[in-house]
């Protein structure tokens, strides 16, 4: 495969094409002026501190729960999800 | 308009009414409306909640505030064992399997959820004709389109269909349509509001927010949304509003205006002529008034777009089939993601993940996403700056009033362009607030990071000066 990938490719959209309309906004960004073009030298990211950071903790979901995820991939085999054939790399 | 919900708690607590009687009131008008609202009725669930309610009365148990107020939620949350669809064909049969905690906290506090209610599709678009349930119309005139995305909560909160009701706010999403259909609604800061539960359309800038027909009861449900949750790790730990804490305006005494709003001429003559007049009868009040420099509209516009596509192809690209909602299968993986997303999403959201990808491939990065990254920064720094100089920033909510139906799917661009007033408010996080008052599409008033109390001050300072 190529090392540049088509936009239909990236997006997984069939025959997908670059459009006008957005194509003009990026014009617009590319175009503009700004004082700072250092993008990671900032003070306004909503980073998390180390402190603070979530316990990696397990949680069983619930009976209803995992019912409901069943129920929304309607088709199994042996009590796994069906996917189609895997593609080679 | 005083409190709905402290109205309706007093009639329960009286026993006026029954609950069970509200919500089938609620129920009849919601199927029997035209406006395209409803993705879904949760009749069952309701009834089930109204009759507990009703039990606890009889049985002498206080009730709190919100128990057995009815409200509507936007089809982008879940709500364990409803259709979260987001208005699309891809998740149509998709069942939340669990709540989001927005929601979850307002069943916490007793409020019964009615109705899944019609919006863009994922929250694209700014006049809710994006969706496979057909396009809300609006309130006030049903030529004219609800409003974007979240036009079915905004609609039926104007009919009167749901009490309150929840929508989601990236680039305007709430306040757009609030102001179309003149009602309140509010972007909280970001982060003041758990987004665990609702579908992530662009990350950075997406907002829980609710929609109501008085200050008083975005007060109250803004309340019980808010606060810390480890799973939204951007939530932060909030104070609670007081209502006697919004009722005492006179702390503020600066307001500003973007000039580059007011002198565009992208701006509908009309709504210029009442913001102005609207600014004056502030300064009558005694209160300062500055103008203020801003990024011209289309730049914060294209900045907006540009991140929020960014974020959309990322957040989307688990849509294909497997992972969740519907698949079409075809010879292989690789081809039945292909011909899943091309044929279950909609033109306007291929859009956006088409554009996303762009943004952040090769070649285009560097002078179009840092780019726009680089740009938001500058634009909150400006923000920052501007609030050391006044109080509120005061803002038309759109540039002209709702386009008719149809109008919109003509011209994307166009589209894009409408929401020039109320992105740059988003990419700063900043919480701001749609007022029915001013213009036609209302006022928008925008405090700094983490002041959502001054903005519902500020509204309520309006509520007796316009």
């Amino acid at each position: 495969m190529s090392k540049i990938m088509t936009v239909d490719v990236l997006s997984s959209i069939k025959g997908a094409q670059p459009s006008k309309a957005v194509s003009r906004l990026f014009d617009v960004i590319k175009n503009a002026q700004t004082t700072n073009n250092n993008p990671f030298n900032n003070n306004h990211n909503n980073c998390v501190s180390l402190n603070n950071l979530r316990d990696d903790v397990v949680v069983e979901s619930s009976t209803l729960e995992k019912q409901i995820i069943k129920d929304n991939f309607p088709k199994e085999k042996a009590g796994y999800l069906v996917v189609s054939k895997v593609i080679d790399a | 308009m005083e409190s709905q919900i402290q109205q309706i708690h007093q009639q329960l607590v009286d026993k006026k009414i029954s609950c069970v009687g509200l919500i089938q009131e609620k129920l009849n008008a919601l199927k029997e409306n035209t406006h395209n609202t409803v993705n879904a009725l949760l009749s069952e669930l309701a009834l089930e909640k109204a009759a507990n309610v009703d039990a606890k009365i009889a049985n002498g148990e206080t009730i709190g505030l919100l128990e057995g107020i009815p409200f509507g939620v936007k089809d982008v949350y879940m709500l364990q064992g409803t259709y979260a669809t987001a208005s699309s064909d891809l998740l149509k049969n998709y069942k939340s399997p669990y709540t989001a905690t927005a929601i979850q906290k307002l069943l916490n506090a007793g409020a019964i959820p009615i109705v899944k209610e019609n919006c863009d599709s994922f929250g694209h678009g700014s006049s809710s004709e994006n969706t496979i349930f057909g396009a809300v119309k609006n309130a006030v005139n049903p030529e004219l389109v609800g409003g974007g995305s979240s036009g079915g909560s905004a609609v039926n909160v104007a009919k009167d269909y749901t009490i309150f009701s929840i929508g989601g706010d990236t680039g305007g999403s709430v306040r757009q349509p609030a102001g179309y259909n003149n009602i309140y609604g509010l972007k909280p800061t970001y982060g003041r509001i758990s987004r665990y539960g609702l579908m992530a359309y662009a990350s950075s800038t997406d907002c829980v927010g609710p929609l109501a027909k008085s200050v008083e009861d975005i007060r109250i449900v803004l309340n019980a949304m808010s606060g810390k949750d480890t799973k939204d790790q951007t939530t932060y730990t909030s104070e609670t509003i007081e209502e006697s804490s919004i009722l005492n305006t006179d702390d503020i005494k600066t307001v500003g205006y973007f000039k580059n709003f007011i002198e565009s001429e992208a701006i509908d003559a009309q709504i210029k002529e009442d913001f102005l007049a609207s600014i004056e009868k502030i300064k009558a009040k005694g209160i300062q008034v500055k103008e203020l420099d801003f990024f011209k509209s289309d730049i914060l516009v294209s900045t907006y777009y540009t991140l929020a596509m960014a974020e959309t192809a990322s957040n989307l690209s688990r849509l294909d089939g497997t992972n969740y909602g519907d698949r079409i299968d075809d010879k292989d993986l690789k081809e039945s993601y292909a011909i899943t997303r091309s044929e279950k999403f909609s033109e306007e959201t291929k859009r956006r993940i088409v554009g996303g990808n762009q943004v952040l491939s090769q070649g285009f990065s560097d002078e179009i996403y840092l780019k726009g990254l680089a740009l938001r920064d500058a634009i909150s720094e400006n923000f920052e700056k501007d609030f050391e100089a006044v109080d509120i920033i005061l803002s038309p909510v759109t540039p002209s009033t709702p386009p008719k139906i149809g109008d919109s799917l003509k011209d994307p661009l166009a589209m894009y362009l409408s929401d020039a007033y109320t992105v740059g408010f988003s990419l700063g996080q900043l919480p701001t607030l749609t007022v029915p008052q001013g213009t036609q599409t209302g006022l928008q008033v925008t405090a700094a990071k983490n002041n959502d109390e001054l903005v519902l001050k500020f509204a309520n300072f309006l509520k007796d000066t316009i």
